[in-house]
Order: structure tokens, then C-alpha cells, then sequence
């Protein structure tokens, strides 16, 4: 069976130009691709290589210089799309004299939500994005974190079929980082589809279904993650720590079998990982303290209730 | 003070609207189908008809719901962001006005009145209309700027709401300012009066009933008046002890004009004195009632007119007359006999009054308006709260214009081109416009008068025929043709200003200032919306 496509694009050429209609940046040239139904979608990407600016054709924002676009069957610049449609901006371009609770409110409105409805949603979603603390205050007060994940929020509050996500975890600690990728992987499981743009791979690495690389405007490279990154050529074997001597023996073996052993050694986790460890535990134990090895000596004696690194 | 009272005549001022309306729209379809065309080739032509079809379903989809939204987000955001600090400078003002105002005129407090007046009401609109002005060009250059408007587009909202929304969002936030200020204002004349009797007593508002004024020279012939050389050529004036007569026709006499069953007339006249006579007094004058269908003519009692002020002329209903033909007194009702209809014009319920100047060689002068019915009197509020009304659309009609201006201009410019355009609007502007169109301004067009400019020639001879003139000729009838339609396109304002009325004690008039300002606020704000829309739907939401 023919799965659905949600976004389909043929030939998009974008040329900015400036205040008199001189060509400034072809920004995107020639671009065709398509989205499916239920996938997560990644658009990957230097900076400047015209990932945020195939948002906004999507969107209907920007206008194509060339190319056709359809997006839920429909052209981009039709606006009944946005009944389905959830997005979030780059930078979290919202009212900053509303407090979250009134920004959602606002964007409901404009999707004629009724208003039990709305409120019911509005406070979901600001469970969902973490934001309960603040609810009240305006959004100038937030961080750069808040106002993402209050963005978020947003871009979800009329349940959309399609989510366009612009840097999600930009500017959001690894913890939130964690909880935008589980929040966007449950998006799928709900059925919806995200596009989704970053130029953090580890992100989207992890997430996406689909990746499309773009360098200057132009697309590099198209297809499914797993298969993208399969090193056809190489085998890894994971084993509990070995000494030398068996290293040693090992080596052997593969040799005698003309295999070349490229590297042997322990394995390092990614910085993310530790951190993610790191913060785990101290909200498991919020008085401990890391404190260097040459000062424990002097801690232990000047005081007694010092704390140690575990 | 002269008084514009041609009545306007809306279904001329709709037939009007209609065509310059229609004809814009047409000439702009045509210039975008053709330039569309130009640059993007046979495409082009398809996308413009696109777009305004998609204008009509976007009406069609028009959510009320969505439109209060963004009102209300504007009202929030103007709240919010602190644009209305800006009016403490009004109580301010207020606070100390009254200072500098009182004892100023001297004390006549009828006088005085006149300024607080003037003072409340101008401060109200100097204070509201810049900051309206200021506010609505803002708005949506600024939302595009910081581009929290990508957030409202990528919503089902149309960019039609978003213009309508915004203009409604400054229209509410700018009448609750108007409310507060104009109660603030009304309170503090009322105050300010307190302090002498005469003042609160001049504190009313005049209802006049305006009527059709002919003048007869001294052989009963209908003439334009006599002219009396004065350079002002307002009033007109009539000579002393002969047929020579002002008449007036009033229409829509009732018993309802009645006061205490008294008609009550004010008339205001001007002496024209060929010799000194009687100078302690003024010129006798006589006013007559003259009833055409019954041939009943009533002469009131003589009287000497008092010059640069009000004559109040009071006629009880019931007329005592001579009959010349029975010789004998009879009791004619002022309503019942008086008052007659022509069939021939279609005019109901006229009261036909004449005056006469009795002193020989002597003339009195007078204009249509320095005469008329008065209604029974209103409050002084209700002229008050008629001149904030207009001060109001004034208010509307900014903030349309600014917002529809910021759709495709950045906030400096679109305040500029909206100042500019009530700069214009204003009546001395607006008079030049109307002599250059009408080519009454000696020296011609800007071509013809850079060319007597250079060569010193003289303003009244025609320039010398040759090829100079024809091309001066050419390029100035190109520059009259545009402002022609410029004439067209910028409103007129001068009946937004209701102030004088009530500062003259007068009611603020419904036919020459209130209707006039409804329709033109009403017409500008139609073409403000579609310009905003279209320019706004046109436009991609980047600054550049
Ligand atoms: N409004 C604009 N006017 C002119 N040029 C623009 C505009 N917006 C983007 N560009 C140019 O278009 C190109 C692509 O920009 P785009 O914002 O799409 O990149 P991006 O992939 O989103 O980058 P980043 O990772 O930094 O967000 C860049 O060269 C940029 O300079
Ligand atoms: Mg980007």
C-alpha cells in the first residue's frame, strides 16, 4: 500500500532579494522531497544552508521563486493548511507582554477553539512542557529555555496532524533536550507527522525516521537514518573488559583469518550521557557536592560534616 | 464665526464614493494586471486574479472570534507595553489650564466659557489623535519586525482579521481613553464655571433651524442684496425705509419649536450707516411674518437692533393682526395661519419671515445663517458629548489610515505618509487644492511657474507662445491630472470639526458636521482595510 504523502516538493528555488529586487542569496535551489505520513523528518544542515528557509515556503511565509508545493494536499500559501498544522519558529517569536497561560489562550482563539476546550488544552500542555511554575508571568521574564518549550506548547495547542519543528532543542538544556526528543518520538506514536530541522546530529540521530542534507541550498543527501549511517564494511564486537593478554589472543585469531583489527580499546560515553547520569543522581541526592581530589584531604579535616565524592 | 449649513446629502455623498471607489479599484486592477504582466510574463495576470479571489473567500471565512482575538491582543499589547503614560500629560495640563485660563478674557464670563470650552475639547483631541496615531502605525511593523506575527499567519487567522482585529484593538483602546478624557474635560468646565453666574448661565447649547434666505431690492425685485463695498463680502445688506427686504423661508415649522408657546428667533446684524442719525441707538429694524397662500402678511413691533451681538426676537403664538379689509382686529395663530406648505417644490410646513430696515438711508446687512429658529435649547453635555463623537471618528479614521499604512510601510514612514495625509486633509490645504484645481491660481502649473520664476515674467500675461509654453503646457496638465485625483482620494476634514459649535453654545449640528463625518469616516475606512489586506497578503513577513 501507498502511504500518504503530507508535504510534497517539487523544484523549490528560493532567490531573497533586496528592497529594489536585486538578487541577494539564492538560498535554496531546486529542492525536491517528500514528506510521509506518521514519519519524523529531519531537514539537516550547516548554518545558512537554507534549512529555516524551507520552513517558511512550507508555511506560506516566504514565497518561491520557483517550485510547487504541497502540503496536506494543498498549495502553501492556503490557509485553511494551518487548521493542521503546529509550528515552531526558530527563535520563539511570541508576545512577550502575554504570560503563558493568555499566549495559549490567544493562539487557541485563532483556531476557534472553544473556550472550556481551550483552557483544558492550555493547561495540558503546560503540564506537558514544563512550564507550571511560570505560568503566570509574562513571557519577557522567561529564559531562552521557557520560552522554547512555552513555544512548543503552542505549536501543539490545536493538536495538529503535522508538526514543523525549527531547532527544537536549540537553547534547551541536555534534561529538556531528552524530554523535546521523547515528546517529539510520542508525537509519532500519536499518529502525527514532524518535520523537524537541526543541524545538532546527535538529535537527529536519535529521533528521526528520515533525514535530508542540505549544503547551501542544495540537497546533498536523502534517505532512511539507519540505512544512511550503516558502515557496510565494519563489525563491532562488545565484550566485558578484556586484559591484554587476551586482547593479544584475539588479534590472532583475526589475523589468521586476514581480518584487520582497526582499534581496541575501552569505550568512552558521550558527554551527553554522562551528564545525563550526572544530574540524575543529584536529583536523587540534592546535597552532595563534587568536590577535586587534592582538597579532600583538607576538607576531611577542617570539618566533619564535609561532603565526598562518592 | 461663519457656519457651513448646506445640509449633506448622503445618497449624492454614496454616488459619489461609489465612483471614485469604482474607479480607483479599476485603475488599480488594470495597472497590477498590466505590471504583473510586464514583469512576471503570462503567469502574472492569473496569480493578481488569484490573489483577489482569495480575497473574497478570505471575506467569506471572516471569524469574528478570530478578529476579537487579535483586538484584544492589541489592546493587551498597547496596555501592556505602557503607550498610554503618554496622557498623564493630559491631567497635567488639565491640572494647571485652569490657571492660566481664568481671568484671562477679563470678566465676561459668557466669554470665558468660550475658552474653557475650546481649552477641553482641543486639548482632548491634540492628546488622542497623535497618540492614535502614533500607536496604530507601530503595531504591525513592529509585530513583523520582532516576528511574533509568523506565530499569527501560520494559523488559520487571514491577514484580513489581523487588519481588521488591529484597527478594532486601537479603536477600543483609543475610545476608553476619549471616554475618560472627555468626562475628565466636562467635569472640569462644569467646575471651572462654578466660580461666576454669568458663565454658568452661558453654559447651553443653541438648536438652530437654518432657513432659504432671497433678497428683494427696493422695487420688490428678488436681488443678490446690496453690496456696501466691504471687503468681506459675507453679508448683504438692505436699504433703510424702502421694499427692500431679506427673507427667509423656514422649513419644518411645528408647534414642536415651540417655547412656552413662544417662537423664539435669534438674528444677528450688521449697520451700515450713510449718515450718523440716532448713534446712541441702533437702526430700526422690522420683521414680518408673510403667510403667500393666504396672502396674510403680520408685522411685529419695531425694534433697534443691536449690533455684534444676538437680537432675540420672541413671537407669541397667537398674533394679533389688523385685518385691512373687515378694519378690525383678529387673532391669527402663528402655527395654524402662518405656516404654509408649496406644493409647486414639494416644501412642507414653511414660515416665511421678512425684515426691513426702517431708518431711511440708512442699511442693514445680514447672511443666510445670521438668522434662525431656535429649538428649545439642550444641555450643554449633549454639544459636548457630540463634539467627542467627532473627535472619535477623527480617531477611527487614523487609526484605519495608520494601520492600513504600516501593512506595507515601516512605523516612521507609514506616521509620516498618514500625517501627511491629514495635514492635507485640513481646510487651509484643502482650499488651495480646490483654487489649483480649478486653475484659479495665477502663474500655472509648477513647470509654467519655475519658467516665469527664472525669466521674471510677469504672473497675469499669458506666456509667450512657442515651444516652451507647449511642453510647460503638457508636463503641468499631466500634474493637474494627478492632483485632480489626488483632490478626489483626500478626505475632507473639515466637518470633523465640531468644536466651534459647542464653543459658540451651539448644538453640534447633524446635517452639516455629524452625518458629513460618519459617511467620510465610514468611505475612508472601506479602502483602508482592502489596502491593508492586500498589501499585507502580498507582502512576504520579513523586514527588509
Ligand atoms: N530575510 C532574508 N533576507 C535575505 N537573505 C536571507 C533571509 N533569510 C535567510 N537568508 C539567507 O538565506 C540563506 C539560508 O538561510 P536559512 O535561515 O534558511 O538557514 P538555516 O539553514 O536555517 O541556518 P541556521 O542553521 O543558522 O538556522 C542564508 O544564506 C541566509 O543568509
Ligand atoms: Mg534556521
Amino acid at each position: 500500500m501507498e502511504i500518504e504523502n503530507v508535504i510534497e516538493v517539487q523544484n523549490l528555488t528560493k532567490i531573497y532579494r533586496d528592497f529594489w529586487g536585486r538578487k541577494k542569496v539564492r538560498a535554496l535551489n531546486s529542492l525536491s522531497l517528500n514528506v510521509k505520513k506518521g514519519e519524523i523528518f529531519g531537514l539537516l544542515g550547516p548554518n545558512g544552508s537554507g534549512k529555516t528557509t524551507t520552513m517558511k515556503l512550507l508555511l506560506g511565509l516566504l514565497f518561491p521563486t520557483e517550485g510547487e508545493i504541497k502540503i496536506l494536499g494543498k498549495p502553501a500559501d492556503d490557509v485553511k493548511k494551518n487548521e493542521r498544522i503546529g509550528y515552531l519558529p526558530e527563535e520563539s517569536y511570541l508576545y512577550r507582554f502575554l504570560n503563558a497561560e493568555e499566549t495559549l489562550d490567544f493562539y487557541g482563539r485563532l483556531f476557534n477553539i472553544p473556550a472550556k476546550l481551550r483552557k483544558e488544552r492550555a493547561d495540558k500542555l503546560i503540564k506537558r512542557v514544563g512550564v507550571q511554575g511560570a505560568r503566570k508571568r509574562q513571557l519577557k521574564e522567561y529564559s531562552k529555555g521557557m520560552t522554547r518549550r512555552i513555544g512548543l506548547a503552542q505549536a501543539l495547542i490545536n493538536e495538529p496532524d503535522l508538526v514543523l519543528l525549527d531547532e527544537p532543542t536549540s537553547g534547551l538544556d541536555p534534561i529538556v533536550t531528552r524530554d523535546m526528543k521523547d515528546m517529539i518520538l510520542k508525537l509519532r506514536d500519536e499518529g502525527k507527522t514532524v518535520v523537524m530541522c537541526s543541524h545538532l546530529l546527535a538529535d537527529v540521530q536519535d529521533v528521526c525516521d528520515r533525514i535530508a542534507i542540505l549544503y547551501s541550498g542544495e540537497l546533498k543527501e536523502l534517505g532512511k537514518v539507519d540505512e544512511l549511517l550503516k558502515e557496510q564494511d565494519e563489525t563491532v564486537l562488545r565484550t566485558s573488559k578484556l586484559d591484554q593478554n587476551v586482547i593479544d589472543q584475539v588479534k590472532a585469531v583475526l589475523e589468521k583469518n586476514n581480518v584487520e583489527l582497526i582499534n581496541a580499546s575501552q569505550p568512552t560515553a558521550t558527554l551527553e550521557e554522562l551528564f545525563l547520569k550526572t544530574v540524575e543522581q543529584s536529583k536523587a541526592r540534592p546535597g552532595q557536592r563534587f568536590v577535586p581530589e587534592n582538597e579532600q584531604a583538607e576538607s576531611k579535616e577542617s570539618s566533619t560534616n564535609g561532603s565526598s565524592k562518592k | 464665526m461663519t457656519f457651513d449649513i448646506t445640509d449633506f446629502i448622503l445618497k449624492d455623498g454614496v454616488k459619489h464614493w461609489l465612483w471614485v471607489f469604482g474607479s480607483v479599484c479599476g485603475a488599480l486592477l488594470l495597472a497590477s494586471l498590466l505590471l504583473s504582466y510586464v514583469v512576471t510574463g503570462m503567469k502574472g495576470p492569473g496569480k493578481v486574479i488569484k490573489t483577489i479571489l482569495g480575497g473574497v473567500s478570505d471575506l467569506y471565512a471572516l471569524s469574528l472570534k478570530r478578529v476579537f482575538a487579535i483586538a484584544s491582543l492589541t489592546i493587551k499589547e498597547v496596555i501592556r507595553k505602557k503607550t498610554l503614560v503618554v496622557f498623564i500629560v493630559f491631567a497635567v495640563l488639565f491640572m494647571f489650564g485652569g490657571w492660566f485660563l481664568t481671568g484671562s478674557t477679563g470678566a465676561r464670563g459668557d466669554l470665558e466659557v468660550k475658552n474653557f470650552i475650546s481649552f477641553a475639547l482641543t486639548t482632548t483631541s491634540w492628546l488622542i489623535l497623535p497618540v492614535s496615531l502614533l500607536m496604530s502605525c507601530w503595531g504591525i511593523p513592529e509585530d513583523i519586525k520582532a516576528r511574533s506575527i509568523h506565530t499569527v499567519v501560520t494559523k488559520p487567522a487571514r491577514r484580513l482579521e489581523i487588519v481588521i482585529g488591529r484597527i478594532l484593538g486601537y479603536v477600543v483602546v483609543g475610545t476608553g481613553v476619549l471616554i475618560i478624557m472627555g468626562f475628565a474635560g466636562n467635569i472640569w468646565v462644569h467646575r471651572q464655571v462654578q466660580k461666576s453666574e454669568e458663565a454658568q448661565k452661558a453654559l447651553f447649547c443653541r438648536v438652530p433651524l437654518y432657513g432659504d434666505m432671497s433678497f428683494f431690492d427696493s422695487e420688490g425685485k428678488q436681488s443678490e442684496g446690496i453690496h456696501v463695498g466691504d471687503v468681506w463680502d459675507y453679508r448683504r445688506y438692505i436699504k433703510g425705509a424702502t421694499q427692500s427686504t431679506a427673507l427667509w423661508e423656514f422649513e419644518k415649522v411645528t408647534s414642536d419649536i415651540l417655547v412656552n408657546d413662544k417662537l423664539k428667533i435669534e438674528a444677528r446684524f450688521e449697520a451700515f450707516r450713510t449718515h450718523k442719525g440716532q448713534m446712541k441707538e441702533g437702526l430700526l429694524c422690522q420683521v414680518f411674518l408673510e403667510n403667500p397662500v393666504t396672502r396674510k402678511r403680520v408685522k411685529l413691533p419695531v425694534f433697534h437692533i443691536n449690533e455684534f451681538t444676538q437680537n432675540i426676537i420672541r413671537i407669541n403664538r397667537k398674533l394679533k393682526h389688523y385685518d385691512e379689509k373687515e378694519k378690525k382686529y383678529v387673532e391669527l395663530d402663528l402655527i395654524d395661519d402662518m405656516v404654509f406648505d408649496n406644493d409647486i417644490n414639494k416644501k412642507e410646513n414653511i414660515l416665511r419671515v421678512g425684515v426691513r430696515c426702517i431708518d431711511p438711508g440708512q442699511y442693514i446687512g445680514m447672511a443666510q445663517a445670521d438668522m434662525f429658529i431656535r429649538y428649545p435649547d439642550r444641555s450643554f453635555d449633549v454639544g459636548y458629548s457630540k463634539a467627542i463623537v467627532g473627535i472619535w471618528l477623527m480617531m477611527v479614521l487614523i487609526v484605519s489610515m495608520g494601520v492600513s499604512a504600516s501593512c506595507f510601510l515601516k512605523g516612521p514612514v507609514a506616521t509620516l505618509l498618514t500625517f501627511s495625509f491629514l495635514l492635507v486633509g485640513q481646510g487651509g490645504f484643502r482650499q488651495f487644492l480646490n483654487e489649483f484645481v480649478d486653475k484659479q491660481v495665477l502663474g500655472g502649473g509648477p513647470v509654467e511657474s519655475i519658467i516665469r520664476i527664472v525669466t521674471h515674467y510677469n504672473q497675469v500675461k499669458e506666456l509667450e507662445e512657442g515651444a516652451t509654453k507647449m511642453v510647460a503646457e503638457v508636463i503641468d496638465s499631466g500634474f493637474f491630472y494627478f492632483l485632480r485625483i489626488a483632490h478626489q482620494i483626500i478626505p475632507d476634514f473639515s466637518s470633523f470639526k465640531m468644536t466651534p459649535f459647542v464653543v459658540n453654545g451651539f448644538d453640534v449640528s447633524w446635517g452639516s458636521a455629524l452625518a458629513p463625518s460618519i459617511a467620510i469616516t465610514i468611505a475612508y475606512v472601506i479602502p483602508c482595510v482592502l489596502i491593508g489586506y492586500f498589501s499585507l497578503k502580498s507582502r512576504e513577513l520579513e523586514t527588509k
